[in-house]
């Protein structure tokens, strides 16, 4: 038997009627999807704690992935740090790049393999942070002061 | 008696903060001071080829970065909790990941780690430099291209200079220090070492909206700065940009015109200041760095070198 526990960023708390977030460590919340021999068992899904980090809501998103054992993660955008942190946790990353779609129809592109697996980032980091409250900016080159 | 220190500033860049400093460190030597000048940009460190020199002395400036040592770590999460940056990473069970690009250097993981599991090593994020050039000091902090902690950079010149006063105060008398462009942390743990600070700006909306910029960080920092018009004569707009200034109560050390012969010094590396060169010493330029330096000189002696 095949199992997986797929992890998506998401808007809200509509378990597989959710939009998938194109944002990865200041999403909402991730929708986790269980998986056995290419069918849905079952939903869970937990608010994102480190959405208003001042930084590095990456790492701490990809422990919250981690930590919940995800062995797939289907993303929109993902930054440099983001991608470093989740590699390291040995899990496949897949994005639907652009693509505004819902929990359901992303899994079901994944079990037909039609989702790309990412092997770079494809963002710059921070890209996710928006306007106005912003973090440090841990990664960028005028760092410490 | 304490070097009375003097930092050259002024938010845009390519206003001629660097041409400016290597000159006026070259003008206090003429009048017999022992003269220190710190490149303190660090992302771009030029002044030595103003001076026509190069770079001697070369001394590795390390950060530190934690090491791991998987056989003693008892996976008890406290280093990945703590971290500020989150440049922990540690997945339930799991040994901690370092996401080394992240670390900010502050060593609590290490002094917090209960099994001393976390060594200390380090790596190289730029280089110090001590030369001797045209009988002036010079010192220049370089940044190791790719690396994101400028600051660390700046910091260690910053360190050296203290170190420097303290064990031997009658070294210099002047030191002067040119910051980057920009009001970041590079530019202002500069500021804040400084006695006096020196903007140089140009008559243009950037060099002035630049300029206003610099200024706010300067006042914040508690000090008060006095500002050279570079390439005055640019727009034919001199006595306005002054006179604005004036009105909203910046303070001036005068004007430098736009001039062949500073423009010619600064390519072939000869300060136009420095004696014995072929420079016309009744060009415009020329007298107008004299004057100007006249103002400075004036300023540190009148507040009794140290401000």
């Amino acid at each position: 038997m095949v199992k997986k526990i797929i992890a998506i960023p998401t808007f809200g708390e509509g378990g597989l009627q959710s939009q998938i977030n194109p944002r990865f460590g200041r999403c909402e919340s991730f929708t986790f999807v269980n998986v056995e021999n290419n069918e849905i068992k079952s939903v869970n899904v937990i608010s994102n704690a480190a959405a208003g980090t001042m930084g590095g809501a990456g790492i701490q998103a990809a422990q919250i992935i981690g930590n919940n054992d995800a062995t797939d993660i289907i993303v929109g955008m993902l930054g440099p740090n983001a991608f470093q942190a989740l590699s390291s946790i040995n899990l496949k990353i897949f994005t639907v790049g652009q693509q505004s779609i819902s929990v359901n129809e992303a899994v079901k592109l994944l079990l037909k393999e039609r989702l790309t697996l990412l092997n770079n980032a494809n963002v710059q980091a921070h890209t996710g942070m928006g306007g106005g409250r912003m973090g440090r900016g841990v990664g960028g080159r005028r760092s410490m002061g | 008696m304490k070097p009375s220190i003097i930092a050259i500033t002024g938010g845009k860049g390519g206003t001629g903060k660097t041409l400016i400093a290597v000159n006026f460190a070259i003008l206090f030597k003429n009048l017999g001071k022992k003269v220190l000048l710190i490149d303190c940009d660090v992302d771009n460190p030029n002044t030595y080829l103003l001076l026509g020199g190069k770079l001697e002395n070369q001394k590795e400036v390390t950060f530190f970065l934690p090491e791991f040592n998987t056989e003693i770590c008892t996976k008890c999460g406290l280093c990945a909790e703590n971290c500020m940056v989150h440049a922990i990473l540690q997945v339930k069970d799991q040994l901690p990941i370092p996401m080394l690009n992240l670390c900010s250097g502050c060593k609590l993981c290490f002094k917090i780690c209960p099994v001393n599991a976390i060594e200390p090593s380090s790596k190289v994020v730029g280089w110090t430099y001590k030369t001797q050039i045209r009988n002036l000091h010079l010192w220049v902090g370089e940044l190791k291209v790719g690396e994101a902690r400028s600051v660390a950079i700046v910091e260690k010149l910053i360190d050296n200079m203290k170190m420097e006063i303290e064990t031997h105060p009658d070294r210099y008398d002047i030191i002067i220090l040119d910051t980057a462009p920009g009001a970041h942390c590079d530019v202002e743990k500069v500021i804040s070492t400084a006695d006096y600070v020196v903007s140089i700006t140009e008559p243009t909306p950037f060099g002035a909206l630049d300029l206003k910029r610099i200024i706010k960080l300067i006042n914040l920092l508690g000090k008060t700065t006095k500002v050279i018009i570079n390439r005055s004569s640019l727009l034919g707009n001199k006595d306005l940009f002054i006179k604005e200034l004036h009105d909203d109560g910046i303070k001036t050390l005068g004007d430098i015109p736009l001039d062949k012969e500073i423009v010619n010094s600064y390519t072939i590396g000869v300060p136009i200041m420095d004696k014995n060169t072929n420079f016309n010493i009744n060009g415009k330029g020329y007298l107008a760095f004299l004057d100007v330096f006249k103002n400075l000189d004036q300023w540190i002696n009148s507040s009794g070198g140290v401000q």
